[in-house]
Protein backbone atom coordinates (compact mmCIF):
# COMPACT_ATOMS: atom_id res chain seq x y z
CA UNK A 1 0.00 0.00 0.00
CA UNK A 2 0.74 3.39 -0.24
CA UNK A 3 2.21 5.55 2.47
CA UNK A 4 -0.27 8.72 0.85
CA UNK A 5 -3.86 7.99 0.03
CA UNK A 6 -6.67 10.78 -1.06
CA UNK A 7 -10.16 10.54 0.40
CA UNK A 8 -13.55 11.51 -1.18
CA UNK A 9 -16.14 13.44 0.66
CA UNK A 10 -18.14 9.42 0.77
CA UNK A 11 -15.53 8.46 3.06
CA UNK A 12 -14.62 11.34 5.07
CA UNK A 13 -18.11 12.14 5.88
CA UNK A 14 -19.08 8.40 6.75
CA UNK A 15 -16.29 7.88 8.50
CA UNK A 16 -16.00 11.45 10.45
CA UNK A 17 -18.68 9.81 13.06
CA UNK A 18 -16.50 6.80 13.97
CA UNK A 19 -15.36 7.11 17.52
CA UNK A 20 -12.02 5.77 16.47
CA UNK A 21 -11.46 7.64 12.84
CA UNK A 22 -8.19 8.61 13.43
CA UNK A 23 -6.65 4.99 12.98
CA UNK A 24 -6.54 6.38 9.56
CA UNK A 25 -3.46 8.66 10.66
CA UNK A 26 -1.65 5.85 11.39
CA UNK A 27 -2.10 3.73 8.81
CA UNK A 28 -1.07 6.56 6.51
CA UNK A 29 1.52 9.14 6.39
CA UNK A 30 -0.64 11.88 5.00
CA UNK A 31 -4.67 11.87 3.64
CA UNK A 32 -4.92 14.48 0.74
CA UNK A 33 -8.58 16.26 0.54
CA UNK A 34 -9.17 17.53 -2.57
CA UNK A 35 -10.55 21.11 -2.41
CA UNK A 36 -13.68 19.38 -4.67
CA UNK A 37 -14.39 17.21 -1.80
CA UNK A 38 -13.69 19.74 1.22
CA UNK A 39 -16.56 22.02 -0.60
CA UNK A 40 -19.03 18.99 0.43
CA UNK A 41 -17.67 18.77 4.03
CA UNK A 42 -19.82 21.42 5.53
CA UNK A 43 -21.20 19.95 8.81
CA UNK A 44 -19.56 18.67 12.15
CA UNK A 45 -18.16 16.30 13.07
CA UNK A 46 -16.75 15.49 9.04
CA UNK A 47 -15.38 19.33 9.18
CA UNK A 48 -14.25 19.43 12.85
CA UNK A 49 -12.35 16.12 12.12
CA UNK A 50 -10.74 17.41 8.79
CA UNK A 51 -9.83 21.00 10.27
CA UNK A 52 -8.02 19.16 13.09
CA UNK A 53 -6.14 16.46 10.94
CA UNK A 54 -5.33 19.63 8.30
CA UNK A 55 -4.28 21.56 11.16
CA UNK A 56 -1.72 19.07 12.77
CA UNK A 57 -0.44 17.75 9.24
CA UNK A 58 -2.12 14.17 9.12
CA UNK A 59 -4.23 15.59 6.31
CA UNK A 60 -3.02 17.99 3.81
CA UNK A 61 -5.13 19.68 0.71
CA UNK A 62 -5.18 18.77 -2.42
CA UNK A 63 -5.72 21.59 -5.35
CA UNK A 64 -7.03 20.29 -8.72
CA UNK A 65 -4.52 20.79 -11.48
CA UNK A 66 -5.93 20.94 -14.87
CA UNK A 67 -4.15 17.64 -15.77
CA UNK A 68 -5.93 15.84 -13.02
CA UNK A 69 -9.39 17.20 -13.59
CA UNK A 70 -9.20 16.33 -17.36
CA UNK A 71 -8.21 12.90 -16.53
CA UNK A 72 -10.71 12.35 -14.08
CA UNK A 73 -13.25 14.23 -16.91
CA UNK A 74 -11.77 11.33 -19.14
CA UNK A 75 -12.23 8.57 -16.33
CA UNK A 76 -16.51 9.70 -15.59
CA UNK A 77 -16.63 9.44 -19.55
CA UNK A 78 -15.32 6.11 -19.58
CA UNK A 79 -17.44 4.80 -16.67
CA UNK A 80 -20.26 5.73 -18.84
CA UNK A 81 -19.77 3.81 -21.40
CA UNK A 82 -19.62 0.82 -19.20
CA UNK A 83 -22.98 -1.15 -17.47
CA UNK A 84 -22.05 -0.30 -14.22
CA UNK A 85 -22.72 2.18 -11.89
CA UNK A 86 -21.20 5.73 -13.13
CA UNK A 87 -18.46 7.71 -11.07
CA UNK A 88 -19.09 11.53 -10.40
CA UNK A 89 -16.52 14.21 -10.41
CA UNK A 90 -15.26 14.23 -6.94
CA UNK A 91 -14.03 10.38 -6.80
CA UNK A 92 -13.13 10.70 -10.36
CA UNK A 93 -10.17 13.15 -9.12
CA UNK A 94 -9.58 11.17 -6.26
CA UNK A 95 -9.24 8.03 -8.55
CA UNK A 96 -6.83 10.34 -11.21
CA UNK A 97 -5.00 11.56 -8.33
CA UNK A 98 -4.61 7.99 -7.30
CA UNK A 99 -3.14 7.03 -10.86
CA UNK A 100 -1.13 10.11 -11.30
CA UNK A 101 0.66 9.64 -7.78
CA UNK A 102 -0.12 6.41 -6.29
CA UNK A 103 -2.17 7.34 -3.56
CA UNK A 104 -4.71 5.22 -2.26
CA UNK A 105 -7.57 6.20 -2.66
CA UNK A 106 -10.49 5.73 0.28
CA UNK A 107 -13.92 6.05 -1.15
CA UNK A 108 -17.27 4.51 -0.22
CA UNK A 109 -18.52 5.14 -3.73
CA UNK A 110 -19.71 1.86 -5.26
CA UNK A 111 -18.41 2.88 -8.69
CA UNK A 112 -15.14 4.19 -7.26
CA UNK A 113 -15.02 1.03 -5.20
CA UNK A 114 -15.21 -1.23 -8.30
CA UNK A 115 -13.50 0.75 -11.20
CA UNK A 116 -10.13 -0.60 -10.82
CA UNK A 117 -11.79 -3.67 -11.73
CA UNK A 118 -14.59 -2.50 -14.13
CA UNK A 119 -12.18 0.54 -16.03
CA UNK A 120 -8.86 -1.53 -15.74
CA UNK A 121 -7.30 1.17 -13.89
CA UNK A 122 -4.19 0.17 -11.93
CA UNK A 123 -5.46 1.73 -8.51
CA UNK A 124 -6.04 0.79 -5.26
CA UNK A 125 -8.83 1.58 -3.31
CA UNK A 126 -10.21 0.98 0.00
CA UNK A 127 -13.54 1.60 2.06
CA UNK A 128 -13.87 1.86 5.62
CA UNK A 129 -13.68 -2.55 5.39
CA UNK A 130 -10.36 -2.25 4.35
CA UNK A 131 -9.23 -0.01 6.55
CA UNK A 132 -9.90 -1.66 9.60
CA UNK A 133 -8.81 -5.12 8.22
CA UNK A 134 -5.53 -3.32 7.90
CA UNK A 135 -5.71 -1.67 11.22
CA UNK A 136 -6.02 -5.18 12.66
CA UNK A 137 -3.20 -6.87 10.91
CA UNK A 138 -1.11 -3.71 12.54
CA UNK A 139 -2.18 -4.87 16.03
CA UNK A 140 -3.77 -2.11 16.19
CA UNK A 141 -7.51 -3.12 16.64
CA UNK A 142 -7.69 -6.30 18.76
CA UNK A 143 -11.05 -7.38 17.92
CA UNK A 144 -12.21 -7.15 14.26
CA UNK A 145 -15.62 -8.32 14.22
CA UNK A 146 -16.42 -5.52 17.34
CA UNK A 147 -14.49 -3.22 15.58
CA UNK A 148 -16.56 -3.37 12.29
CA UNK A 149 -19.89 -3.75 14.50
CA UNK A 150 -18.57 -0.54 16.23
CA UNK A 151 -18.39 0.98 12.85
CA UNK A 152 -21.85 -0.07 11.49
CA UNK A 153 -23.67 1.44 14.39
CA UNK A 154 -21.63 4.87 15.14
CA UNK A 155 -21.71 5.47 11.01
CA UNK A 156 -25.43 4.27 10.47
CA UNK A 157 -23.51 1.99 7.88
CA UNK A 158 -23.73 -1.84 7.05
CA UNK A 159 -20.94 -4.35 5.59
CA UNK A 160 -22.06 -6.75 3.14
CA UNK A 161 -22.29 -10.19 3.40
CA UNK A 162 -19.28 -10.90 1.47
CA UNK A 163 -17.19 -8.41 3.51
CA UNK A 164 -18.61 -10.35 6.76
CA UNK A 165 -17.59 -14.08 4.89
CA UNK A 166 -14.29 -12.93 4.40
CA UNK A 167 -14.12 -11.63 8.41
CA UNK A 168 -15.22 -15.32 9.09
CA UNK A 169 -12.89 -17.16 7.21
CA UNK A 170 -9.46 -14.94 9.22
CA UNK A 171 -11.16 -15.50 12.85
CA UNK A 172 -14.15 -17.62 12.95
CA UNK A 173 -17.73 -16.45 13.43
CA UNK A 174 -19.02 -14.81 16.58
CA UNK B 1 -18.68 -8.77 -13.11
CA UNK B 2 -21.54 -10.86 -11.64
CA UNK B 3 -20.49 -10.28 -8.18
CA UNK B 4 -20.60 -6.78 -8.88
CA UNK B 5 -24.08 -6.75 -9.85
CA UNK B 6 -24.18 -8.97 -6.55
CA UNK B 7 -22.84 -6.41 -4.57
CA UNK B 8 -24.76 -3.61 -5.80
CA UNK B 9 -27.81 -5.73 -5.24
CA UNK B 10 -27.41 -6.81 -2.07
CA UNK B 11 -26.38 -3.11 -0.87
CA UNK B 12 -29.91 -1.78 -2.58
CA UNK B 13 -32.00 -4.55 -0.49
CA UNK B 14 -29.74 -3.39 2.58
CA UNK B 15 -30.95 0.20 2.20
CA UNK B 16 -34.38 -0.25 1.08
CA UNK B 17 -35.23 -2.84 4.02
CA UNK B 18 -33.60 -0.80 7.00
CA UNK B 19 -35.27 3.11 5.54
CA UNK B 20 -37.36 4.55 7.69
CA UNK B 21 -40.23 4.81 5.01
CA UNK B 22 -43.01 6.60 7.36
CA UNK B 23 -40.56 9.30 7.44
CA UNK B 24 -39.38 9.52 3.59
CA UNK B 25 -43.10 9.34 2.84
CA UNK B 26 -43.69 12.59 4.97
CA UNK B 27 -40.53 14.65 3.14
CA UNK B 28 -41.13 17.52 0.64
CA UNK B 29 -40.83 16.34 -2.71
CA UNK B 30 -37.53 17.29 -3.64
CA UNK B 31 -36.09 15.43 -0.51
CA UNK B 32 -37.93 12.21 -1.02
CA UNK B 33 -36.80 12.12 -4.71
CA UNK B 34 -33.47 12.69 -3.61
CA UNK B 35 -33.34 9.76 -0.62
CA UNK B 36 -35.33 7.49 -3.16
CA UNK B 37 -32.54 8.10 -5.47
CA UNK B 38 -29.91 7.51 -2.73
CA UNK B 39 -31.77 4.07 -1.45
CA UNK B 40 -31.59 2.75 -5.19
CA UNK B 41 -28.09 3.62 -6.44
CA UNK B 42 -26.39 4.24 -3.44
CA UNK B 43 -24.58 7.84 -4.61
CA UNK B 44 -24.59 10.14 -2.14
CA UNK B 45 -22.82 12.72 -4.48
CA UNK B 46 -25.92 12.86 -7.04
CA UNK B 47 -28.59 12.70 -4.13
CA UNK B 48 -27.21 15.45 -2.90
CA UNK B 49 -27.72 17.68 -5.55
CA UNK B 50 -30.70 16.06 -6.33
CA UNK B 51 -31.37 17.70 -2.95
CA UNK B 52 -29.87 20.85 -3.34
CA UNK B 53 -27.72 20.36 -0.35
CA UNK B 54 -24.02 19.67 0.42
CA UNK B 55 -23.41 16.03 0.62
CA UNK B 56 -22.50 16.72 4.51
CA UNK B 57 -26.09 18.19 4.60
CA UNK B 58 -27.75 15.02 2.99
CA UNK B 59 -26.34 12.73 4.80
CA UNK B 60 -27.53 14.38 8.19
CA UNK B 61 -30.82 13.31 6.04
CA UNK B 62 -29.61 9.58 5.44
CA UNK B 63 -29.19 9.44 9.13
CA UNK B 64 -32.85 10.48 10.11
CA UNK B 65 -34.34 8.26 7.02
CA UNK B 66 -32.35 5.48 8.77
CA UNK B 67 -31.16 4.65 5.43
CA UNK B 68 -27.74 2.58 5.88
CA UNK B 69 -24.88 3.12 3.78
CA UNK B 70 -23.27 0.24 1.98
CA UNK B 71 -20.29 -0.26 -0.12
Amino acid sequence: MSPEAIADSSFLIDGSRYSRRDLLTRLFDVVHVPESVLREIQLPPAVDWVAERLADGSFALFTETPDIETKARELMALSRSKPLKAIDYPEAVCLAAGLRFGYTVLSENGGAFFAPRVLNLGVVVWRAFEVLVEAWRRGLVQDITEELRRYEQEALHLFRRRDWEYIWSLVGRR
Amino acid sequence: MEDILEAFREARELRRRHADWDFIKRLPPKLKAALLYYIETGDIYVASRIAGMSVAEFNELRIKARVPSVT
